[in-house]
């Protein structure tokens, strides 16, 4: 495989997410890392990076994909993200309390 | 439009960033204003101080650079005094104790839990022992390395020490070269085992011949743009120029001149010398150092001596600089193996009194992390080596003590993800006491990084391993990427990255089965480099099989969350207040 393309350190948003690729032919479970990240000057766009494991997916190469969000776009994904979390930790508790 | 740090280069730097240290030294650590901390720390770095992680807020590691290595007579004594007295905090690592100095891999010294109100009587020490922090970190001339026995070596083609004290002096605390775009790393080698490690450097001065007026002189190949960090290694280019040793100064000025001018200011991940030779190509970097740079015709590329390297190659003499070696006056240069490079600060008393008692009191740090007492007589080498401190430090360790390098980890870094020195201390012990390597492979090198900065050099090692998450069992641990087969020479290569998200706990194992893989299937005298070479990644990944055996890892949770990995308590909110200003 080759190296990673993302950078992983400390200031890496996630470093362990569960991945999966899906194309018509073929479908892998794989590790992976997430990134958000804008330059520190002059920033235009938030970039939103996603790399899962090379090592885990053999019908692609090594890559990682990059999206390009306006901030208003950044605010709409982090907003749905945040209301369906809400939604997902909403029925974890309401199966906790039916167990 | 430049970044937040060349706009706080642009206010304050170099030279004058000192006096605003010893003030705010004066004044306490909290008479750093809150939203101007980031700036002051990424200035402190000038002189050699970068502000420990989250969560051991008020504590410095300091970096004192020591070019090539050298530590002339006493000085390895004032480094241990500074460590016994300063490099005190409130953790305490469970291997190494309360206080330690740390050799690094650009033959530095770093000391941890630096207070800011000690530094003006640790700087006042230092300096009145020919010692210094200045440009140790941050973006200007970093310290110098090379063959750290230089002028003594035996192998020598050339004496690179009076070349290397001359750059040290010409461009410390020099105003034209004290803000670039980035940082600048220079090797400047004289011997012909590559242990200057050059090609992994923005600048490499490499030991070779050019006929001059019909005489073969001695000088220096040139060579640009080689590092290792950020995911894009890269090995230094031949720039098709040899210079005279009286000249390097002006070559290596003119290049760092050039970096100054035409480096990439606006992104630092662009701004690396590496990146702007991919640009330009070598010719340009030629064209225009020679056009815009240098005030004499440069000299075309001489004859190189990189057939003869050993260092760091994996196979042949002289992987490192461990063990009893010949000087050129025919006194001794004994290598010591001090595991991931820390040394207790008693333990560096009592090798600087060694040093004096049986050599000339000088003493020589590697890029592998080691220690080398020079100047011993063979009249005094057999007591020397009876020294019971040598049982620890050895001149003939175990292939996998002696080929450990690790970086800082999260026991103060604020990149890294995982632990290391201490994991990789546990590593090496595990892999001596159990695993043997094939009969004539007499070194291993297993070298770990806590993240992609590659500080350990993971991609020029059998088994390079950086730090990386997994989950076991449901929850999330610390895990490594394993690499192969990379390593210096003649043929420089990058390791290949095989295997992802290996749990900490199975690595042991997993460098067990691959070398018992090795040991199966190697052709007769194969290196395990060469072994990497003819493999498909498909097959190496095999090769490596993580498995759990006896090996145990306290630190598989999440340490980069902790204030000190090896607290009892060790959440961020037990986290120490910043220390009281005294």
């Amino acid at each position: 495989m080759s190296d990673r393309l993302i950078r992983v350190n400390a200031y890496t948003t996630l470093d362990l997410v569960d991945g999966r690729a899906r194309g018509h032919e073929f479908e892998a479970d794989a590790p992976g890392v997430v990134n958000v990240t804008a330059p520190r000057e002059d920033p235009e766009r938030v970039t939103l990076e996603v790399e899962l494991d090379n090592t885990a997916i053999d019908a692609l190469t090594a890559h990682a994909d990059e999206v390009a969000l306006s901030p208003a776009q950044a605010r709409t994904l982090a907003e749905a993200l945040e209301s369906t979390a809400d939604r997902v930790e909403a029925a974890q508790r309401d199966e906790d309390d039916t167990a | 439009m430049p970044t937040d740090v060349e706009n706080w280069k642009s206010e304050v730097y170099g030279n004058e960033i000192r006096d605003h240290l010893f003030e705010f030294a004066e004044q306490g650590f909290d008479s750093i204003p809150d939203d101007e901390r980031d700036a002051w720390f990424e200035r402190f770095k000038w002189w050699g101080l970068y502000h420990q992680r989250n969560g051991q807020e008020g504590y410095f590691m300091m970096r004192i650079g020591t070019p090539n290595g050298v530590l002339e007579p006493g000085q390895l004594r004032v480094v241990g005094e500074i460590a016994d007295e300063y490099a005190r905090g409130p953790g305490t690592n469970p291997i190494f104790g309360d206080a330690y100095a740390d050799f690094t891999t650009r033959q530095s010294i770093q000391l941890h839990w630096i207070e800011l109100s000690d530094v003006p009587a640790i700087f006042e020490k230092l300096e009145e022992n020919g010692l210094s922090t200045q440009q140790a970190c941050g973006d200007s001339w970093r310290n110098i390395v090379g063959n750290p026995v230089a002028g003594k070596d035996a192998q020598e083609v050339i004496d690179a020490w009076p070349v290397i004290r001359e750059l040290n002096e010409t461009f410390k605390g020099n105003d034209d070269h004290a803000n670039l775009p980035r940082k600048w790393k220079v090797s400047v080698t004289g011997s012909a085992d590559g242990s200057g490690q050059g090609d992994i450097n923005d600048l490499a001065f490499e030991p070779a011949y050019k006929e001059i007026d019909g005489e073969d002189v001695v000088g220096f190949n040139v060579r640009v743009g080689g590092g290792l960090s950020r995911n894009e290694p890269r090995l230094a280019r031949e720039i098709d120029v040899w210079v005279a040793p009286d000249q390097v100064s002006d070559v290596a000025g003119g290049l760092s001149a050039l970096f100054r001018d035409n480096g990439d200011r606006e992104d630092r991940y662009n701004a690396r010398i590496k990146f702007l030779v991919d640009e330009w190509g070598p010719e340009r970097v030629r064209e225009t150092l020679q056009d815009e740079y240098v005030d004499f015709e440069l000299e075309t590329v001489g004859r190189d001596v990189r057939e003869e390297y050993t260092y760091n190659t994996g196979a042949g003499e002289r992987n490192d600089l461990v063990g009893v070696h010949d000087q050129t006056d025919g006194t001794n240069f004994v290598g010591l193996n001090v595991l991931v490079g820390r040394m207790g600060a008693a333990d560096v008393l009592d090798l600087a009194d060694l040093a004096a008692e049986y050599g000339s009191g000088e003493v020589r740090l590697s890029q592998r992390q080691n220690v080398i007492v020079t100047d011993v007589p063979d009249a005094a080498l057999d007591d020397f080596l009876d020294e019971p401190l040598l049982d620890h430090y050895s001149p003939d360790p175990s292939p996998f003590m002696r080929g450990s390098v690790a970086c800082t980890g999260t026991e103060f870094c604020s990149l890294s993800i995982v632990e290391t020195k201490n994991r990789q201390v546990r590593f090496a012990r595990w892999l001596k006491a159990n695993v043997d390597l094939p009969v004539g492979v007499d070194e291993f090198h297993i070298h770990l990084s806590g993240c992609t900065a590659s500080c350990a050099q993971p991609q020029i090692a059998d088994v390079s391993l950086r730090g990386m998450k997994t989950r076991k069992d449901g929850d999330p641990v610390e895990a490594l990427d394993v690499g192969l087969g990379g390593g210096l020479g003649d043929e420089p290569q990058f390791a290949r990255w095989v295997t992802q998200r290996v749990p900490v706990d199975e690595v042991p194992g997993a460098i067990a089965n691959l070398i018992e893989s090795f040991a199966a299937e190697r052709d007769e005298g194969e290196s395990f480099r060469a072994f990497v070479a003819r493999h498909d990644d498909d097959e190496l990944d095999a090769f490596v099989d993580p498995e759990e055996t006896d090996y145990e890892d306290p630190m598989m949770h999440n340490t980069k969350r902790t204030w000190y990995p090896y607290a009892e308590n060790d959440a961020m909110e037990d986290a120490p207040s910043p220390p009281a200003d005294d």
